[in-house]
């Protein structure tokens, strides 16, 4: 009765109880005397190969079979890598240095997993696991070891569960993933979310503890109860503990139900008024995710990633292939507001050769950049004119950091110079493009009136505005009590921003952290928000946070939110509001449908 | 030896699955092809090895220089053009 709490990051959702499947890849010491002695050890790994090979080949069949092609898709790429001549060669030459097959293999292939790892884009480095699993088959191959599969529906706790173990593992005997390494992108966790089971990846000391834990109770199954939404792990866990998940799966599907059959129509208020709900993403790879969740476009596509961990600044082809490819994925239908690079400052950039700063958050950065050298932010935006005529949709762009008229002028030139330009050469371009500000300075807030007049909309950044509103270091943990966005100074200042944009007659977004917080959202459309716009993830808690209250409400909570005194107060008054409304929807759905649909422990 | 230049269009590049497509028709081939991503500048990779044709890191948008050495040369690259072009057997957007 030791249970052992750990915690991971959390990948995917969803709570699981029950025993524990440790799943450890071949290692070349443990097996070695089954290796064949006698013979060239350059004849054993290649026969060993394509042994792999074929395995692998008739496992990319099979998967194909049952419909999934996307996997099958992984198995003949690695079926190719165990007869790659790179890897074989390698494997071969450290043989021949005197290091047993099994070693030789298992090093060519780290070897080989590390080069990969180094690429820049996230699903080419997934590739690495890959190499090392496919070393892993031809090694078990070689020492003559089996793989050890479940045997009943288990949970799998392991260093990383790579695609050809998971596709061994017969269907329903997997319940939840805990994995020690691994990252949010890992095959198995997105397995996990297609599966809706649990996942956890980065479980400091898991491994061990799984060991020591199974030792404890000898021959009997070890236990485990996993909540993929907390990143919590519990090896051995007691009845009260065991009870307690059980409980958390039950409450989960509840949720789960609810926020799908909201899903179903667009977000608004209980009394029927529409709010755009939109999401964050910070690459093409998100988009999949935001539209699964039901965002009504991108409220912000921040596009450093495109700029960050790179030599050289990228080509004007490459920004056109990620948005264009972001653009086509939503379609018309569903707007996309393009941030243009928030870089300089803190997020340093070798190729741009800007002096250090003392202060870089209010240094030289984003739109401000443009004061010295306007190439970047004008090939940034030749580039969204362009993937906006090649997915032939209007784009939406915003420019951070603008703290005065002159920015503003300064972003409808560049804006202009890059059109004219790129007409000027016969190239492709869209008819036309929403420009908008973020409003997280102060004086840009102070401004907005005179701001509205020369833009088409405001999206607020509630997180710098909070930071340079109160004079309080966003990564300054002694400065918590400051750095909450609902405090009552900040929501009179986007007040003050909804007034001005109403007088022009211009939408105002939020695309803050306050706007993927239901008690955020609650008062925010109660000031007068038109959009919101948060991480996909957020946006099922803000559907129904919306769903349960009604606009009058909203709105007397806004008042009694900004006469406030702090914001602790807020954040009670929204909860109260909150709480009453999930009440209700709760007691509608259970009057609407039986209860028995909640789910098993 | 024969040269021709090339845009990738498939939406995540050449990953496992184009990049797998891709070695297998090259590996038809006597002659020694190499593939060089010139959008990132990284150095060639040898075509019949999947492990180099990943290591190119070649993504959407990019173009890449294929060149091959030998006694089919001149058919092997044609034949690998386009079937870049043609999307490596994955459906390619607009």
């Amino acid at each position: 009765m030791n249970a052992i709490r750990l915690e991971g990051t959390a990948a995917a959702p969803g709570v699981a109880v029950g025993a524990v499947w440790r799943y450890a890849p071949g290692d070349p010491g443990a097996g070695a005397e089954a290796e064949t002695a006698s013979g060239d050890p350059a004849a054993a790994i290649r026969s060993a190969a394509d042994e792999a090979a074929r395995q692998l080949e008739a496992l990319a069949e099979r998967v194909r079979d049952l419909g999934r092609p996307d996997d099958a898709g992984i198995f003949e790429a690695q079926a190719l890598m165990a007869g790659d001549p790179m890897l074989l060669d390698e494997a071969i030459r450290r043989a021949e240095e005197g290091e047993r097959p099994a070693a030789a293999v298992q090093g060519a292939a780290a070897e080989a997993a590390a080069m990969l790892a180094g690429l820049e884009d996230e699903l080419l480095a997934a590739r690495a696991a890959d190499v090392r699993d496919v070393g892993a088959r031809i090694v078990r191959i070689l020492t003559g070891t089996a793989l050890d599969l479940p045997e009943g529906p288990s949970i799998a706790v392991a260093d990383d569960l790579p695609p050809s173990v998971t596709a061994e593992i017969p269907p329903g005997f997997l319940l939840g993933v805990a994995l020690a390494g691994g990252s949010r992108t890992a095959h198995a966790v997105i397995l996990a979310r297609g599966l809706g089971i649990p996942a956890i990846v980065g479980v400091e000391g898991l491994l061990g503890a799984a060991d020591a834990a199974q030792e404890e109770v000898g021959g009997a199954d070890l236990v485990a109860a996993m909540d993929g939404e907390s990143g919590e792990v519990v090896l051995d866990p007691g009845p009260t503990e065991a009870e307690e998940f059980r409980a958390r799966a039950v409450d989960l599907a509840g949720r789960r139900a609810r926020a799908a059959s909201l899903r179903d129509r667009p977000a608004a208020t209980r009394d029927g008024e529409r709010v755009v709900l939109v999401a964050n993403i910070g690459s093409p790879g998100d988009a999949p995710r935001a539209l699964e969740a039901r965002a009504e476009g991108v409220g912000l596509f921040r596009t450093e990633f495109l700029f960050m961990k790179r030599q050289t600044p990228p080509t004007e082809a490459e920004q056109v292939a990620a948005y264009r490819e972001v653009l086509e994925a939503f379609g018309p239908e569903r707007p996309v507001v393009i941030r243009l690079a928030d870089i300089g400052g803190d997020k340093a950039i070798p190729y741009l050769g800007l002096p250090a700063e003392a202060n870089p958050f209010l240094g030289v950065r984003a739109i401000r950049l443009a004061y010295g050298s306007r190439d970047l932010l004008r090939t940034q935006l030749r580039a969204i004119w362009r993937a906006g005529a090649l997915a032939a949709v209007t784009p939406h762009v915003m420019a951070p950091m603008v703290a005065t008229v002159a920015d503003v002028e300064l972003l409808r030139s560049l804006r202009d110079e890059a059109r004219d330009g790129l007409l000027a050469e016969g190239a492709p371009c869209a008819a036309g493009m929403v420009t908008g500000i973020m409003i997280e300075i102060p004086s840009a807030a102070i401004l907005a009136p005179e701001l509205a007049l020369l833009i088409d909309f405001f999206s607020i950044g509630t997180n710098d505005l909070t930071q340079y509103l109160l004079a309080a270091d966003r990564g300054n943990a002694a400065l918590g009590a400051l750095q909450d966005a609902l405090h009552p100074a900040v929501l009179r200042t986007i007040a003050g921003v909804v007034r001005g944009a109403d007088a022009a007659g211009i939408p105002v977004a939020v695309c803050g952290e306050l706007a993927g917080d239901p008690a955020g959202a609650a008062v925010l459309v109660g000031l007068g928000v038109d959009e919101l716009s948060a991480d996909a993830g957020s946006l099922d808690g803000v559907r129904e946070a919306l769903a349960g209250a009604t606009r009058p409400e909203l709105d007397a909570l806004a008042a009694a939110a900004v006469a406030a005194g702090d914001a602790e107060t807020v954040r009670g008054l929204a909860g109260q509001l909150l709480a009453r409304g999930l009440e209700r929807l709760a007691a509608e759905a259970g009057a609407g449908r039986p209860r028995a649909a909640a789910g098993r422990g | 030896m024969t040269t021709a230049e090339v845009e990738v269009r498939n939406p995540s590049g050449l990953h496992a699955r184009p990049a797998a497509e891709f070695v297998r028709a090259a590996a038809r081939f006597k002659s020694r092809i190499r593939v060089e991503n010139l959008t990132a500048g990284r150095p060639a990779g040898e075509a019949k090895s999947i492990l180099g044709v990943l290591a190119c890191g070649v993504l959407k948008g990019h173009r890449v220089r294929i060149s091959a050495e030998g006694e089919d040369e001149t058919a092997a690259v044609p034949v690998l053009v386009a079937l870049i072009e043609s999307g490596l057997g994955e459906p390619l957007g607009g």
